[in-house]
């Protein structure tokens, strides 16, 4: 049981979320409420991880960390370390590949509330901050849940580009779904399967809370 | 310059050419049919849509003035907007509602006005129920005393009864009544049901395709339509094209294909001018050939009610002619393809000289008397 | 209203600040190790010949110097490729020099470093396998013609030195356009072995040194392949450009009495001492 790759999981997931809690919220309304040009290409952009290989985004994200490109040698000079191969990288990586987990149930949530309740709000005298504190997120924050939730989850058994732009560095990119694998090749299947059974748990928690929460809160319905 | 004045003017996407105003305590209705802008001015004044020109001022307050680039968002407003879907917040009680309104109140106030509020409209005893709890005339109740909140300067209201059921709405008429009493503010009501425009407005504004028609008091707009556009607007039936044509001897005819018809004719109208009129289906006798202004062939017969609605196609251009006669009149004998006489008693014509300063059709952007300074498009009735 | 909002809202305050503060901890964190006392753990790149051999070398050099070591194994190729792309190790231990050379060409590591131990290979097959152990491979150009072969597993020749010497000794027995078919590739030579071992392959051509790990015997038999067969696997391991001094100490206790006990144990060649 490897408790620093556990610790290592369930810290990018932690951050993930934390990040992405209100870039998910700012995009996803921005996209609910408004239409702009080029609004289609900006949400196939978001979908994208959802179909493309980890493998694909974990090779454009390994050039563009790599010593020759430009976000490469900012981060040098910035922090004197390769942002390849180091939690940082992995960190950026992850919010990338759960855009869609993070925006899409969201901008859902957000579409679900009928434009002349916001109007209603503003000609209430609230602005437009306001109307996001006291109308949307009341009335959609069982979405954003969901997005954290399964932003969350998916981190936790994200592998193919975690493998690739992070490698399997123990105590700095090696999470728990690395060590499974690495204990599978290092003969070890006690210890694989012991980490295996307790990732499968968290996973199975965390979306069965995440739905039993979202149904409590749902509106009661008219008699 | 107190109430409110709007005058909006662009060419698309939704054409508008208008320029009114409401004084305070005054309801103005704005009726037309879809398409016909109104929705649009409405929201135009609440700061929810944006024209490419023109000018909004309340209470001398300048709204929106295209040419200085002014424009206040509706939370900078003092208006008060009834929405015909509601747009209640469901996640908060009718009271959670009115109070999101009472922005303005020290918080420590705000519980006890919005249950004052609640009570005016007669829902004190709902306060804590959310909407989906609440039926629809509830409702629009909470929604009113939502707009009443915020102590608006306009107050306006989107087809607020469209939605609920006859007997509802006329309850709620009643409670708007009351509530007008009470409020020294413009009102604006934007409904397609000109009946309910006749019970609430002082004054009415027929709409069409973004400019006004023809406003005044609802009975006079409704009796005396200045245009065939207006006239069809408030639901004139039978309108007919011709000339008017004056004797020497003061009396005055219109000369309607080939027939001519005895009118009283307004003093306004020049003689060999072209103008429409209209005949409401009721007035409509028939006579005998020999004392009839009009013969025809009886094309269809319906019953609606106690009701004979016969449409005739007259001699000789066919021109469609509709007659409403109590079913306990209507003879047997006027039944499709039977040949009748009809006339028109003169008291019941109503002339209207074409091409007037409102009239619609005659086309064109801008053709009827450009704006001036105050931007007075509409005319007003006599 | 307003409440709920300000409370809502200094909740989220809170977290968020709890956020930014812990996170320098959290870089540090993982960045840096449960540093001792002392110096933070060297960091170890190495081939996965020494899956087994290097986690007791590491434990004597801990015991002996009182400096930790963390690993990380896997194919040269692929070891040397992400040093190359900046991975922060100390150390690396390739399997095959031609890849330490070239990271020193690349001026990722200090050179000349030193060789360690040579590698052998083994032909690996499971309890079960319908093949025979037969260094001289005749039984394997027998089951390629009846039949019997279904999968085979040789290391990625395309970045892993196993991988590549087993295709030596494929093509030197001649079979080596016959197998390919057969063939499954691991991403470096203990995926293979775990191939092997899986009973997913009839067997493959691994390390020795896998073959010698203990546990081993009770699920396979594996027979040395003629080290003439394929070219030389000449280990040698370098400081890389990353490395601090005490890195250097770890290259010389390889060359110690007491590692290269283990290195034997594990089946390694061992250079003459001083070499």
């Amino acid at each position: 049981m490897d408790w620093s790759a556990l610790l290592l999981s369930l810290k990018l997931g932690a951050l993930t979320v934390a990040f992405l809690l209100p870039l998910g919220i700012g995009i996803g309304r921005l996209l609910a409420t408004r239409d702009f040009p080029g609004k289609d290409l900006v949400e196939a952009l978001i979908a994208l991880p959802l179909i493309l290989p980890p493998t694909v985004l974990g090779y454009y994200l390994l050039v563009a960390f790599g010593r020759a490109a430009p976000l490469g040698v900012l981060w040098q000079s910035l922090f004197g370390h390769p942002l390849a191969f180091s939690f940082e990288g992995l960190l950026f990586a992850s919010l990338l590949f759960n855009l869609p987990f993070a925006i899409q149930p969201i901008q859902r949530g957000f579409e679900a509330i009928a434009p002349d309740v916001r109007e209603a709000a503003a000609c209430c005298g609230l602005r437009p901050l306001a109307v996001l504190a006291r109308v949307d997120l009341p009335l959609a924050w069982p979405s954003v849940l969901t997005a954290m939730v399964l932003s969350f989850a998916h981190t936790l058994g994200e592998f193919g580009v975690v493998l690739m732009v992070g490698g399997n560095i123990p105590g700095e990119t090696r999470t728990i779904a690395i060590a499974i694998y690495d204990r599978v090749q290092a003969f070890d299947n006690a210890a694989a399967g012991i980490m295996s059974a307790l990732l499968l748990a968290i996973a199975l928690l965390t979306i069965a809370l995440s739905f039993a929460l979202g149904r409590r809160l749902l509106p009661p319905r008219r008699p | 310059m107190s109430g409110l004045h709007v005058r909006l003017r662009q060419a698309g996407p939704i054409p508008l050419a208008v320029a009114f105003s409401a004084a305070p305590g005054e309801l103005v209705a704005l009726f037309g049919p879809s398409g016909s802008g109104k929705s649009t001015i409405l929201r135009a004044i609440a700061g929810l849509y944006r024209p490419r020109s023109g000018r909004i001022a309340v209470d001398g307050t300048v709204w929106f003035d295209a040419g200085r680039g002014r424009f206040l968002p509706p939370w900078q407003r003092r208006v008060g907007l009834v929405f015909q879907s509601y747009a209640l917040f469901p996640h908060l009680s009718a009271r959670g509602n009115v109070m999101a309104a009472l922005g303005h109140l020290p918080r420590a106030a705000r519980r006890a006005r919005a249950q004052e509020l609640l009570e005016q409209v007669h829902l004190a005893a709902l306060a804590e129920r959310r909407p989906a709890m609440l039926s629809g005339g509830e409702q629009q109740r909470v929604a009113l005393a939502r707009a009443l909140a915020r102590e608006p300067h306009v107050l306006l209201l989107d087809e607020p009864f469209s939605a609920v059921d006859r007997m509802t709405r006329e309850s709620l008429y009643r409670e708007l009544a009351q509530i007008r009493r009470r409020l020294a503010v413009p009102a604006i009501l934007v409904t397609h049901d000109l009946e309910e425009a006749c019970l609430l407005a002082d004054r009415l504004c027929l709409l069409d395709r973004g400019r006004i028609l023809q406003e005044g008091p609802p009975a006079e707009v409704v009796a005396r339509p200045v245009s065939a556009a207006a006239a069809r607007a408030v639901g004139h039936r039978n309108i007919f094209s011709g000339r008017l044509v004056r004797d020497p001897g003061g009396g005055a005819g219109i000369a309607w294909c080939t027939r001519r018809l005895v009118v009283d004719a307004p003093p306004a109208i020049p003689d060999g001018a072209a103008v429409d009129w209209s005949i409401p289906p009721h007035a409509v006798e028939f006579t005998s050939a020999e004392a009839g202004d009009a013969t025809g062939t009886v094309i269809e017969r319906l019953r609606l009610g106690e009701t004979e609605i016969i449409r005739l196609a007259l001699d000789p251009d066919h021109a469609t002619l509709t007659v409403h006669l109590p079913s306990s009149e209507a003879q047997e004998a006027l039944a499709p393809g039977a040949r009748v006489a009809c006339r028109f008693p003169a008291a019941a014509i109503h002339v209207m000289l074409q091409g007037d300063a409102a009239g619609a059709d005659a086309g064109g952007d801008g053709g009827n008397g450009g704006a001036d300074e105050t931007g007075a498009w509409q005319a007003r009735s006599p | 209203m307003k409440g709920t909002l300000s409370r809502i809202l200094a909740i989220a305050q809170r977290w968020v600040a709890a956020a930014a503060a812990a996170m320098p901890a959290f870089f540090a964190a993982a960045g840096g190790a449960q540093a001792m006392a002392g110096a933070p753990p060297l960091r170890i790149a190495a081939a996965s010949d020494l899956q087994f051999a290097l986690p007791e070398i590491a434990a004597a050099f801990k015991a002996e110097s009182g400096i930790a070591v963390r690993s990380s194994f896997g194919s040269s190729g692929n070891l040397m490729r992400q040093i190359m792309a900046g991975a922060p190790f100390d150390i690396f231990l390739s399997a095959d020099e031609a890849y330490a050379q070239r990271l020193i060409a690349a001026g990722d590591a200090r050179g000349p470093g030193l060789i360690y131990a040579a590698g052998r290979l083994v032909l690996l097959l499971p309890k079960d396998s319908p093949l025979r152990l037969d260094p001289t491979l005749d039984d394997l150009r027998a089951a390629l013609g009846d039949g019997r072969l279904g999968r085979f597993a040789i290391a990625n020749p395309a970045h892993a030195p196993y991988g590549m010497r087993a295709r030596d000794v494929l093509r030197r027995a001649g079979l080596w356009e016959a197998i390919a078919p057969h063939l499954v590739y691991g991403e470096n030579v203990a995926q293979a072995a775990q191939f092997a071992l899986s009973g997913a392959a009839a067997g493959g051509i691994v390390a020795y040194s896998l073959a010698r790990a203990p546990g081993i015997d009770a699920r396979a038999r594996s027979v040395l392949l003629p080290a003439d067969r394929h070219r030389p696997l000449r280990q040698r391991a370098v400081l890389t450009a990353l490395a601090p001094p005490a890195a250097a100490r770890f290259l010389g206790f390889l060359a110690s009495p007491t590692a290269r006990r283990i290195l034997a144990r594990y089946g390694f060649t061992l250079p003459r001492e001083g070499s």
